[in-house]
């Protein structure tokens, strides 16, 4: 296998990477000085992937939600009934994954025996082995997951947020899926949607840390099964979302001490990958700082006024074809913030925004990069997560530096519109 | 490491840690946890970080971090067995990634000393706007403990194994105790202890000790300081009598059962790290006794671990479960427990425990938080181990000693938080 070397020159990192012949993309960070190491394993599948085209078929696929979860649940079962959790703790490797929106990902740390380590994990996530036993087990654990979520204010808060903003898009759906969705869910679907999404090449590693690059190869090579890589993309399937939101408002009550707020602007402009997808994230997330960060004037008036806290925090959410700017916390009254907020969005629309709080909350950006590269489990994670969309995170700085105070102010008028604005409140009871 | 003593109470201790391309600044006042102070240590960090002689007010704080590249500045209380530590914790990119060669590392140094020792006062008071504003939330953060179910069945267990000593006492504070507070009283208080109490500063990162200490000598030169020890605590011991039974009601969907064991073990003890052993067979991960039967065998729960409160010698054992498995869940902690007491601990069992406490330990090298917490840890318990030291323990453990410390155990408290009857 012929790996790519590069070396990035402001920040010191170094990245070895290529395409192994099963399909399967290889990112090696080997990181100096490191005394652990960190493998993740992922794949371009995630809870909104509930309508399909298989390569090679002409049928749509339809399978129930919360499947890509459950299947991430199950792949720790091992043919001769052992548990994967039980290799990895041999070696003294912390093993874990989980499931979001647009991927799945297996990943160890470990500060010990990182080959044998490396070779469980690609090991198990070639090797599925599923059940109608076995697929019935894990319904009393997922359903207490599920439940363990009903009581969590903040899941629940982020989920009837993302409900106000989306009409159709499955990105509104529950990622575990509920108790009844999950009760369909059958071996045969495992199959199926392993069989298609766990393709290698519709997957990549990344590891990070302290790391012997040619013996990591040598143990990749070992270690991946054979497989045919699809030659034409995997078709997943999302309904048309109209601009609109599906609501402006949500609200429900639940044992909490103090109302919880969660409102941003559904983000319409879409359908973007690579750097021009990274160059609006940097857009976002500035003017996220410059609107809404604790200089702020909006942020003074809202602290002052009593009604935010330090709880109070700001995000985007972004893939390719969907996005989402979130502003949580908690107050006495939410929907006094929202209306603050918005008046104050107008103001800025007339009197316009500062370059000097522009210049300024750039270098944050510049700092927030930099701070990434410490920690190999969130550097990793996040490499991939950016990956699957297209952006070389490696090469920042060359979206970075191209942003502008003019593309601050275009990206402004065409995100913070309040008709795409929206409210969440959890109340107490 | 190096250490500067600047004076009795206060010393700078800096970590090299240049793989990572940040400096981290932690700065930890020690006061003891109790009940007259508590609300006190709990106001004071919000209050301080508000604004100084450096930056009058919390806006222009914001700017200065800002335009150090976004360095960070949070200030919180800690609770280390019943040492309350009123904590700030800082950190920027290190010099070496400032593009314009700004010395970023005494520049945030500067603003956290500045928030410690000048925070801005009026005629001998704080801005008393401010201290309004920062009991409102003080007071919005102590009822927002009941917010997150899990950690709150967690800590309340712990805190009903402790009743009668200090450290059941919240490191918010109390409702009554916050409200009583002035803008005059709380700066009192401040003065009081500013001077009078332990202070170690860790900086963690890209850094020169002597550098960091000059820089402390400028915010501390001209105060004089009284002698000061680091709060004690004592293991709690009691009686075995019959267990401690709460029950709590609440409009939930999942109930959550908590277990309290007195340890009677402590730090210093040399059964000590058999204890934490102990810990890691019984519920601490994807390897131990509670995850693989009260999880994988019987499919009663997502989750059910143990944690260890080292210095007040408690541990928890936490489930979340349908409401009506209380006694399946229960029934099969304890079976786990006894299993564990008779030494039936299997090879594959003991060894994965072992390797992931070697893993935690090794993990420290490659985090600056973790790293400073760890030391300052070893030195509040009086134990003042190294991380090599501490994994050179644990990894001569035996069977025998994990069942022996097992049977010094003691169930003392059964917490279940469940839902309403008629909900």
């Amino acid at each position: 296998m012929e790996l790519t070397f590069r070396k990035n020159e402001l920040t010191g990192e170094v990245m070895y990477s290529g395409v192994h012949k099963s399909g399967l993309g290889i990112y090696i960070i080997p990181k100096t000085g490191y005394s652990g190491t960190y493998a993740i394993f992922g794949t371009r599948y995630g809870s909104v992937d509930s309508d399909f085209v298989v390569p090679g078929e002409t049928e749509v696929t339809h399978v129930p939600d919360g499947i890509a979860h459950y299947l991430e649940h199950k792949m720790f079962d091992q043919p001769d009934g052992s548990n994967v959790f039980d290799r990895f703790s041999k070696y003294g490797g912390n093993a874990n994954a989980f499931t979001s929106f647009n991927m799945t990902a297996y990943l160890f740390s470990a500060t010990s025996n990182f080959e044998e380590n490396l070779a469980t994990l690609l090991d198990y996530v070639q090797s599925p082995y599923y059940t109608e036993e076995t697929v019935q087990k894990e319904q009393g654990i997922i359903g207490q997951e599920i439940r363990m979520y009903d009581d969590n204010p903040g899941w629940k808060l982020f989920f009837n947020f993302i409900n106000c903003l989306y009409q159709n898009h499955p990105v509104k759906k529950e990622i575990a899926g509920t108790v009844e969705s999950i009760s369909k869910i059958t071996a045969d679907y495992l199959y199926k949607c392993y069989n298609t999404f766990y393709n290698l090449s519709n997957m990549s590693l990344v590891i990070a840390g302290n790391i012997d690059v040619d013996r990591a190869v040598k143990v990749i090579d070992d270690g991946i099964k054979n497989n045919e890589p699809f030659t034409e993309p995997i078709k997943k399937l999302y309904p048309d979302e109209p601009k609109e939101l599906a609501s402006a408002y949500a609200e429900r009550s639940m044992a909490v001490s103090a109302p919880m707020f969660m409102l941003g602007w559904k983000d319409n402009d879409v359908n973007k990958t690579g750097a021009e997808l990274l160059k609006k994230n940097i857009e976002i997330t500035i003017l996220l700082r410059m609107l809404f960060g604790k200089s702020s004037a909006i942020y003074k008036k809202l602290y002052d006024a009593g009604l935010i806290n330090s709880t109070f925090s700001t995000d985007y959410t972004m893939q390719p074809d969907y996005g989402f700017t979130s502003l949580d916390g908690e107050s006495r009254n939410p929907e006094k913030v929202f209306e603050v907020i918005m008046d104050e969005i107008e103001e800025i629309r007339k009197s316009g925004l500062c370059e000097e709080d522009f210049s300024r909350t750039k270098k944050v950006m510049w700092g927030s990069y930099i701070r990434s590269h410490n920690d190999i489990e969130e550097y990793a994670g996040l490499y991939m997560q950016l990956l699957f969309m297209g952006i070389d995170y490696f090469d920042f700085y060359e979206v970075y530096k191209t942003v502008t105070f003019e593309d601050i102010k275009a990206r402004f008028n065409e995100h913070f519109r309040r008709d795409y604005a929206a409210l969440s409140v959890v109340k107490p009871v | 490491m190096q250490s500067v003593k600047i004076n009795n109470n206060l010393s700078v201790n800096v970590i090299s840690m240049t793989k990572l391309k940040t400096t981290s600044v932690g700065v930890y006042i020690h006061r003891p946890l109790c009940e007259s102070d508590a609300s006190y240590n709990a106001l004071l960090p919000p209050v301080l970080k508000s604004g100084n002689k450096l930056c009058p007010d919390r806006e222009s704080v914001a700017k200065y971090l800002e335009n150090l590249y976004g360095a960070s500045m949070g200030a919180t209380t800690l609770k280390r067995g019943e040492d309350h530590i009123i904590y700030f914790d800082a950190e920027t990119i290190s010099d070496c990634y400032a593009p314009e060669g700004e010395k970023l590392v005494s520049d945030l140094l500067r603003i956290v000393l500045s928030s410690i020792f000048e925070p801005v006062e009026i005629n001998g008071t704080f801005d008393e706007k401010i201290v309004e504003q920062e009991k409102v939330n003080a007071i919005d953060k102590l009822d927002a403990f009941v917010n997150d179910k899990r950690s709150y069945a967690s800590s309340r267990c712990q805190q009903e194994t402790a009743r009668g000593t200090n450290f059941a006492i919240l490191r918010y504070g109390t409702r009554e105790g916050l409200s009583s507070i002035t803008a005059k009283s709380l700066y009192d208080y401040y003065k009081s202890i500013i001077t009078s109490s332990v202070i170690d500063i860790y900086i963690c990162g890209d850094a020169d000790a002597a550098a960091a200490a000059e820089v402390v000598r400028e915010y501390t030169d001209k105060l004089s300081f009284t002698d000061a020890e680091i709060p004690k605590t004592e293991i709690i011991s009691r009686l075995q009598g019959d267990v401690h039974k709460v029950t709590e009601e609440m409009d939930v969907a999942q109930g959550k059962l908590a277990l309290g064991f007195l340890t009677n073990i402590k730090p210093s003890d040399s059964d000590y790290d058999a204890l934490i052993v102990f810990n890691s067979v019984f519920g601490a991960g994807a390897h131990s006794k509670l995850f693989n039967n009260v999880r994988e065998k019987l499919s009663l729960c997502y989750y059910a671990s143990s944690q260890v409160e080292r210095a007040k010698g408690i541990i928890t054992v936490n489930a979340g479960i349908e409401f009506e498995n209380f006694k399946k869940a229960y029934d099969e902690i304890l079976v786990q427990l006894e299993e564990i007491r008779k030494g039936n601990i299997s090879d594959d069992e003991f060894n994965a425990s072992v390797s992931a406490l070697v893993n935690t330990f090794n993990s420290y090298y490659d985090d600056q938080r973790a790293m400073a917490t760890f030391s300052l840890v070893e030195k509040v318990n009086g134990t003042n181990r190294t991380v090599e030291e501490c994994i050179e323990r644990v990894k001569r453990v035996t069977v025998d000693e994990v069942a022996a410390a097992a049977n010094k155990l003691q169930l003392d408290t059964v917490y279940f938080l469940k839902g309403k009857e008629n909900a």
